[in-house]
């Protein structure tokens, strides 16, 4: 099957009890920090996700003065040198959205219907079940995610007098879910108008496409600069959620590098055991002729299969798990989880590359201190 | 064919100098039994290992067809025992996790030997036990597969150290003559203190003390 009889793969597979365990520590340790990269990296891809809304809007509001959002409406309309598609003036109020971490803030933005119309289409909108809310009536529309994540269906209350994070005087009511996979929760703007402080209308500026409204964020972002507005744009969102997480990251590495240098350690232990254990085999083949760089080349090779198997095994164990986890923790949440997530892969391959390292120390150590005589004399049997 | 030349194997034990061999003129020629006779301690593995190039001469030399076994690369050195040398030693030595046939296949990778595996073990009487792992063969079958395994790659010099030591009489008798038999051209060299294993021999070298103490001609 395996050709040779001194085929690495023969050792291998005929001395499963030994081999397998080895495999065994290093998929668990893949696994281990592919899961760990995995998960960590969920919470910015779930902040992503949640407010992913506003990669199709400029969010603006004014600073200490409700009257300058005309006048900030008007800004965009003379100076903006990316074509604006539209602005929805609206209202927003706070509600929560639930996170693997804890609650985070939303927003629940109230439009008037033809606004909202627009805003549907432009958020991919496939369909709506229920309706949307009615002209001046305390009633929502919210998207798939949003249901999934608070478990809300057609009926239930999104915002009500009892609720301090999603308050409303009066109790507003889902009405509809719309198909989409972005987050949002809508309201109509009479309705709000009447019922929510503090009266400011704020507004949405929106361009073309994804590209064209990355465009006008930054001009918008360097063009109010000081001035008495504040601009809620994704490229913001997206920096500080990278920044809020990279000293985590640092200590996520801290964390690997350690584990790493841990397994590492116990698998080259491992490893000068079962050397010590096959020093007979090592000797005799020495002795009828085998060069010592043959049996080096081996047994390299040896652990070369031992860390690539154990590596593959946890990575198809992690993603495996990882897929489980999304089915049963992450999905009925609508919380994000690549179950591919490259990065959370990338920090595995430190694990191999560790392990061969000292694996191989380990090896071309034995053999340069190693006399094959002494076996066949049973000095060292 | 092998040469021996004022070979001597000197090491240190505890800051005490052994001389395990002392300047030993011996020559191997071709197709001879060659026996080594003498007490434990006297120094016949190590000249074993010397003439097998196993161990460098401390001082003098050994040659084999002219070439200096001591000024040899391990690999060049490795490659000759391989290709021309087979060995016996005394504990029946093989790999655990491979079957008979696949140890006497063991004694050289780079040419297929596994049909001359087959007829050695054949001969031996292993033909039905070929595909056996060394714990279901008694102790006297595992030395036969060690010598099929030396004569797998026809060597021209079989080495053979004290390789009746771990058998019965009955046993041990039958590994030397099935050695001597089925050696074909190839010289044996074998160390043993049982001097009854030596009856096929051609010559018979005693050794005392890491010297030479005398030679036998036995028949030729």
């Amino acid at each position: 099957m395996f050709g040779s009889p001194l085929n690495p793969l023969v050792y291998l597979v005929r001395n499963a009890a030994k081999s397998v365990p080895m495999v065994g520590v290093i998929a668990l340790a893949v696994m281990l920090i592919a899961w760990i990269v995995a998960l960590m990296n969920s919470i910015p891809d779930s902040v992503k996700a949640v407010y992913s809304y506003s990669q199709y809007s400029l969010g603006v509001t004014p600073r200490g003065d409700p009257a300058m959002t005309p006048k900030l409406v008007e800004t965009f309309r003379n100076e903006c040198p990316v074509p604006i598609e539209r602005i929805i003036v609206c209202r927003g109020s706070s509600a929560v959205v639930r996170s693997i971490v804890g609650e985070w803030p939303f927003v629940v933005l109230a439009f008037n219907q033809d606004d909202m119309d627009y805003f549907l289409d432009k958020h991919f909108v496939t369909g709506i079940e229920g309706r949307k809310p009615t002209v001046g009536r305390p009633e929502a529309l919210i998207s798939e995610p949003v249901a999934r994540n608070l478990r809300l269906k057609i009926g239930d209350v999104l915002l009500g007098p009892d609720k301090s994070d999603d308050y409303s005087p009066q109790e507003v009511r889902i009405v509809g879910i719309a198909k989409t996979s972005e987050w949002m929760m809508l309201t109509d703007l009479e309705y709000h108008k009447a019922n929510h402080f503090p009266p400011i209308d704020v507004f949405l500026v929106l361009a073309k496409d994804r590209a064209t409204q990355a465009e006008l964020d930054d001009w918008a972002l360097e063009r109010f600069k000081g001035d008495r507005a504040k601009l809620f744009a994704y490229r913001e969102l997206e920096e500080s959620t990278n920044e809020m997480f990279a000293t985590l990251y640092q200590i996520l590495n801290v964390v690997i590098v350690t584990l790493v240098a841990v397994i590492a350690l116990m698998i080259g232990m491992l490893m000068n055991i079962y050397q010590s254990q096959r020093l007979v085999e090592f000797g005799l083949l020495q002795c009828i002729g085998y060069a010592r760089k043959v049996l080096l080349k081996r047994s390299l090779k040896e652990a070369l299969w031992v860390t690539v198997a154990g590596w593959a095994s946890g990575v198809l164990i992690a993603h495996a798990m990882l897929r489980i986890a999304y089915a049963v923790l992450m999905e009925p949440r609508a919380w994000a989880l690549n179950t591919m997530d490259p990065k959370a892969f990338a920090y595995t391959l430190v694990v191999p590359v560790a392990i061969f390292a000292v694996g191989s120390f380990t090896v071309l150590n034995r053999f340069r201190k190693f006399d094959p005589v002494s076996i066949v004399e049973r000095r060292l049997v | 064919m092998i040469q021996s030349l004022q070979a001597s194997l000197v090491y240190e034990d505890h800051g005490k100098e052994i001389r395990a061999c002392d300047a030993i003129d011996l020559e191997i020629r071709p197709g001879e039994f060659v026996g080594i006779l003498g007490p434990s301690g006297s120094g016949k593995s190590s000249l074993l290992y010397l003439l097998s190039g196993l161990k460098n001469p401390t001082f003098g030399a050994v040659l084999f067809e002219g070439r200096d076994l001591g000024q040899m690369a391990d690999d060049e050195r490795s490659r000759l025992r391989m290709e021309a040398f087979g060995f016996v030693f005394q504990q029946p030595y093989l790999l655990g996790y491979l079957s008979a046939l696949e140890n006497v296949m063991l004694a050289d990778p780079s040419r297929n030997l596994r049909q001359r595996a087959l007829e050695l073990l054949d001969l031996l009487g292993l033909s039905e036990k070929t595909g056996r792992l060394p714990h279901e063969l008694s102790g006297g079958e595992r030395q036969r597969v060690c010598v099929a395994r030396a004569l797998a790659s026809r060597p021209r010099v079989i080495f053979a150290d004290e390789p009746t030591a771990a058998l019965d009489h009955a046993n041990g008798v039958q590994v030397v003559q099935l050695l001597d038999a089925h050696r074909g051209d190839g010289a044996l060299v074998m160390v043993t203190h049982d001097p009854t294993m030596l009856e096929g021999s051609d010559r018979i070298v005693h050794l005392a003390e890491g010297t030479i103490h005398g030679e036998e001609t036995r028949q030729m």
